[in-house]
């Protein structure tokens, strides 16, 4: 048999065996077997010298398209078992769990004050803070708060065990003064912090918890733009559609005061009209007074409010405590 | 402060419904806190009379009657006999619901034919009525009873009412008493205030003759004015007074003590009634001693509670014994009994924050003192007085003395105020005619003295304590033209500028770096106990009077907490604890001092298909506050290794900056965490957040990416175990082998082929050149001086590898 002869049966022969081939190493050893240096077809190859003149151009061209097409079957064979080792032995379930990476919570209390803080930004207000542990000037008597008033019995005060009995704060009011004496006005600052109040802890009480302090003095500041702000501010935290009330109150540093409720669909759910949200005013004068300003000149509102209230609303957590808890059952939930 | 509906109508009018009225009473000012309906037994049930009486054409034992209401005439048919013409009978109109006991079906009385006849309400038995157990007829009532007045009103029980609960702000007291409030709706409505007659119907004997009062202490007390009735019958109330009383929340207890709470609670001033003849006498005459109290004195008040009082107590004496304690409590020698025929009725003024004191300091807290301490009105002395007079006669009787004993040294000077109309729009940011403003304040009852085009003088009346300068009138213009009517108008104004914005931001970097890194924020409480406290620090700052022994130190330190919150998880089966908290710390001083801490135990990764869990340990801590460093950019903080254990930490490190020792981290003592419910190791760290944040550098340069490949060489050596990886970045960092950029441990083992007290320390060292690729030749020659360096200063052992 002429080695012509041979190369269509050989190259049928390891087409097959390639095209068989469903793994790395039965490709590998097809390919050793037939296109290795040892290989069969290479074999066929080496023949050549033995083939006479003629013959060999003849033979030549065969051997080369034979090898063209197994080489390019080798590709094939190549591509698919690739492909074949890439897919997953068995069908992915993709309703199975994927596995997560944790990601850790922010306190809600710290979510809820960012939220407080990045509307209050949009208005041009920065952060300010002060101690919290006190005295009674800041606190009280520069907020026309005397010893003898009877506001003092609502805020029952911790009292600290040094010289000069400083007392934990009862408001964040008293960074009001503090800033005021600082820096000349415009003045516009918030104050989230902690105060303290001699509360037993139950389900709304804490004797630590937080409040937002904002203030705004400036030439002809009204009690307009104190409900615009406000208004606004609430609006943003507690969602567009609500209604805000504002009603007569007192409070010993500002005058006129009022007690701000709001109204939307959290009410509405929890069966009432308004609900009692926070606490404002315009500056009294004897403030801006204490603090060296003319309130001829000057004037500007102030309001406050509970973070926890906020976050106990906005959230429906009916109990004040879980916040100093830290369960991480309780975290993940917003 | 209680009060109702019906009540505040007979001093004002106003047609606005049980609602509208807690609704306007609220935006002036006054929160109602409560609304609750009271009386109305016998809503529906009239006094009918009988106008004929006859046999009911159609049954034998009923009678068909015309009954009159008092308006028209019904026909009824009735089932009693014991009746006859011209009889008052309790008749139950159509729709009535009759009284019922709990548990019963209702029972509404409807017009409906019976037997043939037509019949258009009942008249009612005594059982229908729950008022007795006599079903044998329907109830006659005497002649005098009068036909169509309404049958509860008849009884003298208490009609339909509602009362409302509200929250009298502190620096309004005048709106302690009913008419108060009716003068705030006067002024909102326009309708006149209708004050109850106070004119006397006296003996011709004055007072002067049996009473006297002495005021030793005139600052203390600067009004005492005192009235006499001889001859009451003390007795119980009528019922319309015992009602009201009780239906704000007041104890009857006789006729004259409820008329001085009555009109107390009508007026909002306190009165007391003495047993006139239980005052000794001086010069013949009863008298009373405003003094105050002798150092020790006792005295037993009407609570039968013995109190020894100071000279910062001021007392109501006869010239023997003291008789009240002043705006507080009357005593019990004195108090008003059935015997009681002579009545002494003091309406006097007391220095608020006397009151204040007293009732602090005793405990006693009174509906008087609540009054006297927020300030009384001092003017209406004498008004008040008549009127309690008047009322005492009216249900108790007797003879009302001549005029009254009233010591009033000094008068009250009523203050003026001006207010510029331009100052209320200034501060209210609308325009109020000036015409209007006054008109307001004038509703108020403050008496205009003097006006311009600019402004108005006011003369406040003496009840408005509040109203002390000009910003207190605008308010009061808020109030009554309406803060709603003021437009909100957008935020406008400057931009802020504090010192603590920035730093406001860090803190939010630092917790959003903490949350990334998969651990929760905490926030623990800032009162814990000392016991707690000391775990963590030495020293600490107290609190002066604590609520409780749990809670009685201001926290030193983060940890405590932390632990707290962690036992609050592994009660509550969560065992996989990562937390932290950002927050102030407290130290004598006292100081405040923001700190950071961590807290971490159970697993790192839970068993997931088939890779096992991993359980944290002492490296993730490390690694948390190492990327917490180098994220805030704070370089420099060795970790140095304590070398004993202390009562918190079973193993610990200080991080130290220079000589400034900032936080420390390690593993807490386990017999610690049995006590925290820990039964896995627990990992705790504390920084000193403020010195991070003073130190961190937050300049970022870009350094251009690295061009050519690295070549990398893996060294592992055998060391004694007390050189730690800092002797070996030492030595690496002394002996500068050229191209070297990055060295990292990747393996520390000991066992197999490591002899006792030595470790294995496994090295990559990554060698590159900014310029160029290294060749292997340059790359080996750096690596033989660094691998020699390591041997010979570390007395290292160079494993093949």
């Amino acid at each position: 048999m002429s080695l012509l002869d041979e190369i269509n049966p050989l190259k049928a022969e390891a087409l097959a065996e390639l095209n068989a081939a469903t793994d790395q190493s039965t490709l590998d050893r097809a390919k050793g077997a037939w296109l290795g240096p040892q290989g069969r077809f290479t074999g066929l190859m080496k023949q050549m010298g033995s083939l006479s003149k003629e013959e060999r151009p003849l033979a030549g061209k065969a051997i080369n398209a034979a090898k063209g097409e197994l080489e390019a079957a080798l590709q094939t064979a190549r591509d698919r078992v690739e492909l074949a080792s890439a897919a997953p032995a068995e069908p992915t379930d993709f309703t199975a769990p994927g596995r997560r990476r944790r990601l850790g919570k922010l306190h809600p209390l710290t979510q809820v004050t960012e939220d407080i803080v990045k509307s209050f930004r949009k208005l041009g207000f920065v952060v300010a803070d002060g101690p919290e542990i006190e005295d009674e000037y800041h606190c009280f008597d520069a907020l026309n708060t005397p010893a003898d008033h009877p506001a003092r019995d609502a805020q029952d005060t911790f009292y600290v065990e040094t010289d000069g009995r400083p007392l934990l704060r009862t408001h964040t009011s008293s960074v009001q003064i503090r800033v005021l004496k600082e820096q000349k006005p415009p003045v516009r600052i918030i104050v989230p912090g902690r105060v303290y109040r001699r509360d037993t802890a139950d389900a709304t009480h804490n004797p630590t918890f937080h409040q937002v302090e904002g203030l705004y003095v400036d030439r002809g500041v009204t009690v307009s733009d104190l409900k615009g702000t406000v208004e606004f501010v609430f609006r943003e935290l507690m969602g567009p559609k609500t209604q805000i009330r504002f009603r007569p109150h007192y409070f010993s540093y500002t005058e006129p005061s009022f007690e701000i409720d709001f109204a939307n669909s959290l009410t509405r759910k929890m069966g009432k009209d308004w609900l009692e949200i926070a606490g404002c005013g315009m500056v009294h004068p004897a403030v801006l007074e204490e603090v060296g300003l003319d309130p001829e000149e000057w004037s500007g509102w102030a309001f406050g409010f509970g973070i926890e209230r906020i976050a106990m609303l906005r959230y429906g957590i009916n109990d004040i405590r879980l916040f100093y808890e830290n369960d991480t059952r309780f975290l993940h939930q917003f | 402060m209680k009060v109702t509906y019906n009540w505040l109508k007979e001093y004002v009018d106003f047609d606005w419904s049980v609602e509208e009225l807690a609704e306007r009473i609220t935006m002036l000012g006054v929160e109602v806190e409560g609304i609750a309906e009271t009386g109305g037994a016998f809503d529906g049930i009239v006094i009918g009379q009988v106008i004929t009486r006859d046999q009911h054409p159609n049954a034998d034992k009923l009678t068909l009657c015309k009954v009159s209401d008092g308006s028209e005439e019904l026909q009824i048919v009735c089932g009693a006999t014991n009746f006859q013409a011209g009889d008052k009978v309790a008749l139950a109109t159509l729709g009535t619901a009759m009284p019922v006991e709990e548990g019963d079906k209702p029972f509404v009385i409807k017009e409906g034919k019976i037997r043939g006849e037509l019949s258009q309400g009942m008249m009612c038995s005594g059982r229908e009525l729950k008022l007795s157990d006599d079903h044998e007829g329907i109830l006659i009532l005497p002649d005098d009873a009068q036909v169509g007045q309404s049958f509860g009103e008849h009884l003298g029980r208490a009609e339909k009412d509602t009362v409302y609960d509200l929250e009298v702000t502190p620096n309004r007291p005048d709106l302690n008493g009913v008419i108060g409030l009716a003068r705030e709706i006067a002024a909102l409505t326009g309708n006149p205030l209708k004050l109850p007659e106070t004119n006397l119907n006296e003996s011709k004997e004055s007072v002067d003759g049996s009473v006297a009062v002495q005021i030793e202490d005139a600052e203390l007390c600067p009004r005492y004015n005192a009235r006499a009735i001889r001859g009451v019958k003390v007795g119980p109330s009528p019922d319309w007074l015992s009602s009201r009383l009780e239906q704000v929340g007041i104890r009857p207890i006789n006729n004259v003590v409820d008329v001085t709470n009555y009109v107390m609670m009508e007026t909002g001033q306190p009165l007391h009634a003495f047993d006139l003849n239980l005052l000794s006498k001086a010069n013949d005459r009863h008298t009373v001693v405003v003094r105050r109290a002798v150092d020790g004195e006792p005295f037993t008040t009407l609570d039968e509670a013995e109190h020894r009082l100071g000279t910062d107590h001021l007392l109501i004496a006869d010239p023997e014994k003291g008789i009240a304690l002043a705006g507080v409590m009357g005593g019990l020698n004195t108090e008003i009994q059935d015997t009681t025929q002579d009545v002494l009725l003091e309406t006097a003024y007391f220095n608020p924050q006397n009151i204040r004191a007293t009732s602090k300091q005793l405990a006693l807290h009174t509906d008087a003192s609540y009054r006297f301490e927020r300030g009384a009105d001092v003017g209406c002395a004498d008004w008040v007085s008549r009127r309690a007079a008047r009322l005492i006669v009216e249900v108790a009787g007797g003879e009302l003395l001549a005029g009254a004993v009233d010591a009033y040294p000094q008068p009250h000077e009523p203050k003026e105020i001006t207010l510029r109309h331009a100052r209320t729009d200034a501060l209210l940011g609308i325009a109020i005619e000036p015409a209007k403003a006054v008109e307001y304040l004038q509703g108020l009852e403050l008496e205009l003295v003097a006006q311009d085009d600019a402004s108005a003088t006011f003369r406040i009346p003496s009840w408005r304590v509040d109203l002390k300068r000009e910003v207190d009138l605008v308010e009061e213009v808020c109030r009554v033209h309406g803060v709603d009517a003021i437009p909100a108008t957008a935020p406008r104004g400057c931009l802020g500028a504090h010192a603590f914005d920035v730093q406001h931001d860090a803190l939010t970097e630092v917790r959003e770096i903490l949350v990334g890194l998969g651990l929760d924020e905490a926030q623990g409480q800032t009162l814990i106990s000392d016991e707690s406290a000391q775990l963590a620090a030495d020293a600490w700052v107290a609190l002066e009077y604590p609520l409780s022994s749990d809670m009685n130190v201001l926290r030193p330190s983060l940890l405590p907490g932390l632990l707290d919150s962690l036992r609050n998880n592994l009660t509550r089966q969560s065992s996989d604890v990562m937390l932290f908290e950002v927050g102030r710390t407290f130290a004598p001083g006292p100081q405040e001092i923001r700190k950071i801490a961590v807290l971490l135990t159970g697993q790192r990764q839970h068993a997931f298909w088939q890779d096992d869990p991993v359980k944290l340990g002492i490296s993730d801590l490390k690694g948390v506050v190492e990327e917490l460093l180098e994220s805030l950019g704070v370089y420099g903080v060795q970790f140095v290794r304590r070398n004993e254990a202390t009562t918190l930490w079973l193993e610990s490190a200080e991080l130290k900056m220079g000589k400034e020792i900032i936080g420390q981290l390690g593993q807490l003592q386990p017999a610690l965490g049995k006590r925290y419910e820990a039964r896995e190791a627990v990992y705790l760290a504390e920084v000193d957040l403020d010195v991070l944040l003073h130190r961190r550098t937050t300049n970022k340069s870009f350094k251009a990416l690295p061009q050519f490949p690295a070549s990398e060489r893996d060294v592992a050596m055998i060391v004694p175990e007390s050189v730690t990886h800092a002797d070996v970045l030492a030595v690496v960092k002394t002996a500068k082998p050229a191209n070297l950029v990055n060295t990292t441990l990747f393996d520390v083992f000991r066992g197999k082929n490591v002899p006792e007290g030595q470790k294995s320390l496994a090295y990559s060292f990554t060698y590159r050149n900014a310029e160029k690729t290294l060749k292997d030749k340059e790359v080996n020659a750096a690596h033989e001086q660094l691998v020699a360096a390591l041997t010979e200063q570390l007395s290292a052992t160079i494993r093949d590898t």
